[in-house]
């Protein structure tokens, strides 16, 4: 290979590590909402392929490895993904211990990544016979996908209701848009409506803002109060099997086995059952604490790495939660990259596994290292001089240019339009996998009506 | 960082996305965000992929602004003792 494309794959890495360490230690930052818009302007920005699958790879271990921290020194989850630890972090930071959880989180990370990228290229190696069966039905597959997800939420009926009329609204909009002339007929618009739907809880907070009544009414706060204790340093680089203890080790390993095996499923549902399951027999709480926190972590990582890797090299088609949120962009950003032309249909395998390796093997030795031993630092400079308030505003920013680039000012109304539907149903327990499964299986959807 | 404008007065942060903002600042963070962002796409020449990146300038840009302009609404401590 290319000495300079190794070049750029290597930088673009260190950016992601980098970049989504700081980021996955902020607070309330949702996978989707962070990694999807910046994986979407690199690829539109026309980076090569196999540079923004290795800086995606690189950012989803690296916020994957941190968004742990802050549950662990403050009980605040770094991410959705980090919300089931809170638990069983609470119970080793009573017992003192919440540098011990911090190692073990990720150290249970970094197991989940060792695991999960060599069982996603043999998994998807014996899935990719498949793909032409299911390429064919991909419609009819995510309309699938939209009700299996719905019927696995608590709030089913709503979220089975929703997807029809929300498919209507979509495409819908897409009609008025070529009537109008606003896009040409021979053009979708996909990436907006994506992000509207990634950005609509945040958008419906705002518009219950103008309404004085709600406004008056909402619970007030002063600040978030942030309690750390000191720790000590630790010296030497960190060995992840030396952290863990051997039935850690195994309850790990077997949890991301598991993780990758079940690459379609929620990964928040099956960190909770599995999780829970699989340390439910032991009875010190602080060894029970320990085992679950690396377990859960090894699996958070090893479900993502496989919904990410194992839909993109098999099927080219994004059929896993994770696929068709944070790693969306890899699978559809018109013009650049299509269901029919993207990322799966791009690279070669041994493109797809030099990528997987520089970035899993920078993130991990740039964020785990850092974590071992600074975590203390960065969280305290994250929660002291990075406000909540800049990060929504950036990721508002982007939304507004990417709607505007899709088509124009019309298409930032529509895209609030699309943003409270989405916040709306999203509040009433229709999740993101629901969601977008239904944006991509209406235009066939809508079609069977007309 | 004293200086910076300080709302800790009254207790009026709202909850959005499992932090806590203030409304005003939020609504200036989206308003300098969308200006930059925005602003740097369509000042941009017009050679694809330009423009988009103008805009990723732009955001980072903003987000820099943003934070020095806003307060984060943490109060944030160390304790040195140990256990509870």
């Amino acid at each position: 290979m290319d000495p300079v494309l190794i070049l750029q794959l290597i930088a673009a890495s260190v950016i992601g590590a980098i970049l989504y360490t700081i980021i996955g230690i902020a607070p309330g930052t949702d996978e989707t909402a962070v990694l999807a818009p910046v994986t979407l302007v690199l690829v539109l920005s026309a980076f090569e392929p196999i540079v923004v699958l290795a800086f995606f790879i690189s950012a989803i271990v690296a916020k994957k490895l941190t968004d742990s921290i802050p549950v662990a020194i403050a009980g605040i989850p770094g991410g959705v993904m980090s919300a089931p630890m809170v638990e069983h972090a609470m119970i080793l930071k009573k017992h003192g211990m919440p540098e011990i959880s911090i190692r073990k989180m990720a150290s249970g990370s970094v197991i989940g990544t060792i695991i999960a990228v060599p069982m996603s290229l043999l998994m998807a190696n014996l899935i990719a016979p498949l793909s032409d069966e299911i390429t064919q039905y991909a419609s009819q597959i995510f309309f699938g996908g939209a009700i299996f997800l719905a019927l696995m939420t608590k709030n089913r009926w709503i979220a089975l209701l929703s997807i029809v009329p929300f498919a209507f609204l979509i495409q819908g909009l897409r009609m008025f848009y070529w009537e109008t002339g606003i896009v040409p007929e021979d053009q979708t618009v996909f990436t907006s409506f994506f992000l509207g739907i990634t950005i609509g809880p945040v958008i419906l907070k705002l518009a219950e803002l103008l309404n004085g009544r709600i406004r008056r009414s909402l619970p007030r706060y002063g600040k978030k109060d942030i309690v750390m204790r000191r720790t000590a340093k630790t010296k030497g680089f960190p060995n992840p099997f030396k952290i863990l203890n051997r039935k850690e080790i195994g309850t790990t390993s077997l949890s991301s086995v598991l993780g990758v095996l079940t690459f379609f499923m929620s990964p928040v549902g099956m960190t909770i059952f599995l999780g829970e399951t699989l340390t439910s027999r032991i009875k010190d709480p602080v060894k029970k604490a320990a085992r679950a926190i690396s377990s859960m972590d090894g699996l958070t990582n090893a479900a993502y790495l496989s919904g990410t890797l194992i839909p993109l090299i098999a099927i080219g088609l994004p059929l896993s939660p994770t696929a068709i949120g944070p790693a969306g962009p890899l699978f559809n950003a018109p013009p650049v990259f299509t269901e029919e032309n993207n990322i799966h249909h791009l690279l070669s395998m041994s493109d797809f596994i030099v990528a997987t390796l520089i970035g899993s093997v920078i993130a991990i030795s740039i964020t785990f290292y850092i974590t071992i031993k600074y975590a203390q630092q960065i969280c305290a400079f994250v929660f002291r001089f990075i406000p909540h308030e800049a990060m929504l505003g950036v990721f508002f920013g982007l939304v507004v240019m990417l709607a505007y680039m899709d088509a124009g000012i019309v298409n930032i109304v529509g895209v609030i339009v699309v943003a409270i539907v989405a916040g709306f149903l999203h509040r009433k327990g229709v999740n993101y996998g629901v969601q977008f499964m239904t944006l991509y299986a209406a235009p066939w959807l809508v079609s069977l009506f007309l | 960082m004293e200086q910076r404008y300080d709302h800790k007065e009254k207790e009026e942060n709202i909850e959005v996305w499992e932090d806590l903002v203030h409304i005003k600042d939020l609504v200036l963070a989206i308003i300098i965000s969308t200006i930059t962002t925005l602003g740097a796409y369509l000042i941009a020449p017009n050679d694809p992929p330009k423009p988009l990146i103008f805009g990723l300038i732009g955001a980072v840009v903003a987000f820099v602004i943003c934070s020095l302009l806003i307060n984060p609404k943490r109060s944030f401590r160390y304790v040195d003792e140990e256990g509870e």
